[in-house]
């Protein structure tokens, strides 16, 4: 069963998620009237637990790690596992400071859906089989639909959770129907036999590979398979846009990483070009709309499909460096994008979400302020913060691989960004406060904020740990065809 | 910790300590922050003591206080700062333009913190630039600049602050990313790969010349916005009469000179071959902008506009001293940056110090002034002299040094841009004469003249103008080796012009 052991934080996580759904059940929400409140703790300590049980895989990984039929545990299923598990502590925090005007009441199944829905994504990071992949696809999706619809008395919410789950439906199914080429092209679902098969059935393959981005396209919210991104966004309890703008989207584009970067290499079906192309348009479109936009849930929202653009260079460059600038990004791409969220959060829980409710932040508390400043500069990837290292890689893995358009498209992208990141510190430096009190900061948001701001900051001024980390990490094992 | 890093570092330092101090204490804050740019200026120039600048018949450069340590091994990048004689007078003209500025900024009142936390901020970015040997490093401290200056501009601005601030960002930024792809490139096309500025400045015999002209335009893209060179000035003149008086010294006095700077550190010493190409480009850019910038002068009719629109005519003068390279070209063209600091630094303080006093620029507004303000009109008389190239101050070995540095290889070209002196000249004396001459408006009557922190803000620069224009080896002599240094290299391709 050394294949099962494998899996023991994905079991334990889920175990932990069930548990956690009992604490909301009529029957014994009663006797444990006591625990309502505990419940959201005990989902951040499970999640605590499982990033635990995925480091361990590190000390021992001779014992630990290792590729299977199913699923492979190599150290970027790992660094991707504690990317997600990284996201899911940060959200649930925040979860626990955030006022919303229309409060749900279910903190057991908010902790267990976000704990599943982390589940699902580590099972996607890595699976090397279409089937389990398509089945960790499905769980990230069913339980993000129904956190973007939390807040069902909000109409709002429950518009883009249906737009969501829509359009999420949908992109399975893309997904399922090219998973059925591959089966008909291979007699598997496996992806060991992709690069063969490649060669013998490269239509089929092709057209297969074609539905996948499709599929995981949207899931990445990639330009043109955005549209839910911006509404789904704005209705979702806050905590949830955060959780969404980062864990599903960085486990995507891992699992488009393990296929297309490594299943099937960009010699085998030729789609570098292809996700060049994305990474433009998806960049592109993301900051030319985010300029017009006037509510920050919006805003980022744009934004955070922008930067999935950026990262995909990492993948259209398709070697090492590509890889390892991609794991980067996504590194730094969390803690800028969870940081910029948390001061949202802090903001918008009292003033709501509009650009004006940032007016004269700066006078109202400079320290919030400056937070925010340094989460949007790193955003559009000034030095010398984290953003910056990460552009600087990926920039440099397309300027070395000769993807001249693609470089100079992304840095005239990152000027572009600069304009509407801009717009909020306008708001925040350069207008006059309406109130003169400074925003109600709690425990935890304070500590999650302290939390991206160190790493934004230590990653843009000593990013050597994490570049070693990185270069170790963008390791792929290949299992036995 | 060597000397250099502790002055880059100083400023961030007392940046540092001021975000910790309480917003309600403004005395407390400028008194860190002119303690901050106190040492930082005693440091530069107990370092100025021990600085070697080489000798002429050197045949490399010669940096003094270097420090390399390793910073991201993994990707080969170092802490790597020196200086030599072309970076160690910038770095000494930063620290003291600093100081001045820092104390006349003495007389912000609103959000006195901030303001002193992204000045000190910006010194570093200042220093950082012009001490760094590392390409990563000196992108970082590049970009570093342009944050804090945009909030300088957009916060404590004028009354266009928040388009003037947003456009002199966005404008720099689009320029410097392209300088980022040059980096890149470069990196890329080095055997080893390197970031590494020294080594950089050796391999330059292994870029073919496409490769040179294609870098040395992603680069001239990005140090063409600094300078500013026309076509690229747009921004200066838009940010320098926005920004409060003492952020328009340190954009005037030093940030333009980082692109100069870069021109001769990168361009010229990594890119023979594109600067090569550039070069007639280069000498009509140069003199667009003498005779553009000074009719443009010419033509207004508020004085800070003025002062601004004279530094684009200024560079100028400096780049017409780079395209003749040659080492008399070289000196010219640094001690060109040098003494424009002073004096545009200067001449901004001092129309600070009228506009604070009379809440207009307007030169139609005044006049007679002379009688009322005499020590104002005596300096102002006299820095403007300067700044118009009277000999015996500082302006005119510098103009002089350029021009007789272009004349054997660009006769023409040398010969109609000398008439910018005359343009220079006319709007000056035009502005004294409006200004200090002629009947007294009695609404200036009761204006008083200038207290002891303006003149201790004006009065060092005053005095050095004059001093580097009696004695201009006291400039001269701490970069004449690295100039005549690099006025002598790559003769297969300049060897004709010198």
């Amino acid at each position: 069963m050394r294949g099962l052991g494998l899996l023991s934080p994905e079991i334990f996580l889920s175990a932990c998620a069930l548990g956690l759904l009992l604490g909301d059940t009529r029957a014994l929400r009663r006797p444990l009237r006591r625990l309502a409140g505990v419940l959201p703790h005990l989902a951040v300590l499970a999640c605590a637990g499982a990033m635990g049980l995925v480091c361990l895989s590190a000390s021992v990984p001779e014992e630990l790690r290792g590729a299977g039929g199913l699923w492979a545990v190599d150290p970027m299923a790992v660094f991707f596992k504690i990317l997600v598990l990284g996201a899911c502590i940060l959200v649930l925090w925040l979860s626990l400071d955030y006022r919303s005007k229309t409060p749900h009441g279910h903190p057991g199944s908010y902790g267990a859906l976000v704990m599943l829905c982390a589940v699902g994504m580590m099972l996607l990071v890595g699976a090397t089989d279409l089937l389990l992949a398509l089945l960790a696809f499905e769980l990230v999706s069913v339980s993000s639909f129904i956190l973007a619809g939390f807040e069902s008395r909000d109409p709002k919410s429950s518009e883009g959770a249906i737009k969501y789950f829509l359009i999420g439906a949908f992109s399975t199914g893309v997904m399922l129907y090219g998973i059925s080429f591959y089966y008909g092209a291979t007699g598997t679902t496996s992806l060991a036999a992709a690069q063969a098969a490649a060669r013998t059935h490269a239509p089929l393959v092709l057209l297969a590979a074609l539905f996948w981005i499709v599929g995981l396209g949207f899931k990445a919210s990639l330009v043109p398979f955005h549209f839910w991104v911006p509404d789904a966004y704005e209705g979702a309890p806050t905590p949830i846009t955060t959780f969404l703008s980062i864990a599903p989207k960085l486990a995507a584009l891992a699992f488009l990483v393990r296929v297309f970067g490594h299943m099937l290499p960009h010699g085998v079906l030729g789609l570098g070009g292809l996700f060049a192309l994305l990474a433009m348009l998806t960049m592109t479109f993301g900051n030319l709309v985010a300029m017009f936009q006037d509510n920050v849930k919006r805003l980022l929202a744009y934004s955070s499909i922008a930067q999935a653009g950026y990262i995909l260079i990492g993948l259209a460059t398709g070697d090492a460096l590509g890889r390892e600038g991609l794991l980067l990004y996504c590194l730094a791409y969390l803690l800028m994008n969870a940081g910029a969220f948390a001061v949202a959060i802090a903001v918008g829980n009292e003033d709501g979400y509009e650009l004006s409710a940032y007016d004269g932040l700066a006078c109202r508390s400079l320290g919030l302020a400056l937070l925010m400043t340094l989460f949007l500069l790193s955003l559009a990837g000034i030095p010398p913060l984290a953003g910056f290292v990460g552009k600087f890689y990926l920039f440099a893995a397309a300027v070395g691989g000769g993807f001249w358009l693609l470089a100079v498209v992304a840095v005239l992208n990152s000027v572009v960004s600069v304009y509407y990141y801009m717009r909020i510190v306008v708001h925040m430096f350069f207008k006059e406060p309406v109130r003169p009190q400074a925003p109600a900061l709690g425990l935890y948001l304070c500590s999650s904020l302290a939390l991206a701001a160190a790493g934004v900051l230590l990653l843009g001024i000593y990013p050597e740990p994490f570049v070693a980390a990185v270069k170790s990490s963008a390791v792929l094992l290949t299992i036995a065809p | 910790m060597g000397i250099l890093s502790a002055i880059i570092l100083l400023p961030l330092l007392g940046a540092a300590i001021i975000l910790c101090v309480p917003k309600d204490k403004p005395r407390v804050v400028q008194g860190i922050a002119v303690a901050a740019l106190v040492l930082d200026l005693l440091l530069a120039l107990w370092a100025l003591a021990s600085f070697d600048p080489g000798t002429l018949q050197m045949d490399a450069l010669s940096f003094s206080f270097v420090e390399k340590l390793p910073w991201i091994p993994s990707l080969d990048i170092h802490y790597h700062v020196g200086a030599d004689g072309l970076s160690f007078p910038l770095i000494l003209l930063t620290a003291l333009l600093s100081l001045v500025a820092g104390v006349y900024s003495l007389n912000i009142t609103v959000r006195v913190k901030e303001f002193f936390f992204w000045y000190l901020l910006l010194e570093t970015g200042l220093l950082g630039v012009f001490a760094a040997l590392d390409f990563f490093l000196f992108y970082l401290f590049w970009e570093l600049t342009l944050v804090p200056m945009y909030f300088l501009i957009g916060v404590w601005g004028g009354p266009k602050k928040e388009f003037a601030a947003i456009k002199f960002f966005l404008f720099t930024l689009f320029g410097s990313v392209f300088m980022l792809l040059g980096i890149l490139a470069l990196y890329f096309n080095s055997t080893p790969h390197t970031f590494d500025m020294v080594q950089l400045m050796a391999a330059h015999a292994g870029f073919s010349r496409e490769f040179q002209i294609l870098v040395f335009l992603a680069f001239y893209l990005g140090l063409a916005v600094k300078v500013p060179a026309f076509p690229f000035h747009t921004w200066l003149p838009l940010a320098h009469v926005e920004a409060p008086t003492g952020v328009s010294v340190l954009l005037a006095g030093v940030l333009l000179k980082m692109g100069a700077y870069g021109l001769l550190r990168i361009s010229y010493s990594m890119l023979p071959a594109g600067f090569q190409w550039f070069l007639p480009v280069l000498v009509i850019i140069a003199f667009i902008n003498i005779l553009y910038g000074a009719l443009c002068a010419m033509d207004q009719t508020d004085m800070k506009k003025m002062v601004a629109y004279s530094s684009i005519n200024h560079m100028g003068y400096c780049m017409l001293g780079m395209a003749a390279v040659s080492s008399i070209g070289f000196s010219g063209a640094v001690l060109q940056m040098i003494t424009h600091g002073l004096i545009t630094g200067a001449l901004f303080l001092l129309v600070g110090v009228v506009y604070d006093r009379a809440h207009t620029r307007e030169i139609g507004a005044f006049g007679g002034l002379g009688s009322v303000v005499p020590v104002y009109a005596g300096i102002m008389s006299l820095t403007c002299f300067a700044s118009l190239g009277l000999p015996g101050l500082a302006g005119f070995v510098s103009e002089f040094l350029c021009f007789l540095g272009a004349f054997p290889a660009w006769k023409w070209v040398t010969i109609l841009s000398v008439s910018g002196i005359l343009v220079t000249a006319a709007f000056f004396l035009r502005m004294i004469e409006k200004v200090f001459l002629g009947p007294l408006d009695s609404k200036w009557e009761g204006l008083p003249d200038m207290n002891a922190r303006e003149l201790l803000a004006v009065l060092p620069l005053t005095a050095l103008t004059v001093a580097i224009g009696v004695w201009p080896r006291l400039a001269l002599d701490l970069m004449n080796p690295t100039v005549t240094y690099l006025g002598r290299l790559f003769p297969d391709l300049f060897g004709a012009l010198r």
